[in-house]
């Protein structure tokens, strides 16, 4: 048995590697939830994605999703861009995951 | 035999879970277009995490697990038609390590190991590796007796390599970030027991 168990440690240790490198590790669950967010509306809308579909998608308040924004940007891993569309409004763009 | 039953349940379990959860999903996309769920195929992980951590002993059991897979049902007539490719595709990952051992890189867990299971981009090459037999082998079987009932081409192969690459990375990613709080307690009890 202490074989399985060593086999199942390597494992862990490979996906601590994957973890540490996608470097996601300083967030709280809330905060990932709203950059998984981001991340899947990324991929389905061209220009960035609008903040107030990041709150009604997440599920998340709109506090917690200007917090966990402001820590994005602050990461270098979003930027935030005036929308053409409308003035008020800024939209979330990825930048890098790493 | 050491383990053997453990593995095998083990390897069992976790690649049936990958099936229905990647089947869920090709229910939910509904089919449209056909393919879309060959290019997210989440049970390649559970042949390459299986049979990297726990060697030839996982091959039996991720092997009744693709057979029972595709329609949940092992004594279907129909899913014995599927008993070839099945192999190939286990037999893909084993295939990849042996290439890579050919070619001086045998696998290890250690840091100075030329092939590292501890390494996450290691298992990537070794994906890519497995991804490539499977696309290549298991199409070239679809097509010499002449299985399938759509024509195949160099699309299909592609999607086949994409969808094995792709599925293992959502599940490595998954896994990483649902697995986080047992690895932080371990290690947390790990300098624990060497503060004490």
């Amino acid at each position: 048995m202490t074989n399985f168990y060593e086999n199942i440690k390597d494992a862990l240790s490979m996906l601590n590697g994957l973890e540490k490198d996608l470097n996601i590790r300083h967030f709280t669950p809330n905060e990932l939830k709203v950059f998984y967010t981001i991340i899947i509306q990324s991929a389905s809308s061209e220009g960035g994605s609008n903040i107030t579909e990041i709150v009604d998608n997440s599920g998340m308040s709109r506090s917690t999703v200007y917090k966990t924004l402001k820590k994005l940007t602050n990461a270098g891993i979003i930027g935030l861009t005036q929308s053409p569309d409308d003035g008020r409004e800024s939209l979330v763009t990825l930048n890098s995951i790493s | 035999m050491k383990n053997f039953f453990t593995v095998s349940l083990t390897s069992f379990v976790f690649s049936s879970a990958l099936w229905i959860i990647w089947s869920f999903f090709v229910v939910q996309i509904e089919g449209n277009p056909n393919w879309l769920g060959s290019v997210f195929y989440l049970p390649h992980a559970a042949r390459i995490l299986c049979i990297v951590y726990f060697g030839w002993k996982a091959i039996p059991a991720l092997f009744l697990a693709e057979l029972w897979g595709p329609d949940f049902s092992i004594f279907d007539l129909e899913s014995l038609i599927n008993v070839i490719p099945a192999l190939i595709s286990v037999l893909s990952v084993p295939l990849a390590l042996q290439t890579l051992d050919w070619f001086g890189f045998p696998l290890g867990n250690t840091s100075a190991s030329p092939l590292n299971k501890r390494n996450y981009k290691h298992i990537a090459l070794i994906t890519m590796i497995s991804a490539i037999y499977n696309s290549l082998f298991v199409n070239l079987m679809l097509t010499k007796f002449s299985m399938s009932s759509q024509e195949i081409g160099i699309d299909q192969i592609v999607r086949f390599f994409v969808g094995d690459m792709l599925g293992t990375t959502i599940v490595l990613m998954v896994l990483a970030m649902i697995l986080n709080p047992i690895i932080n307690s371990q290690k947390a009890k790990q300098s624990r027991s060497i503060h004490q």
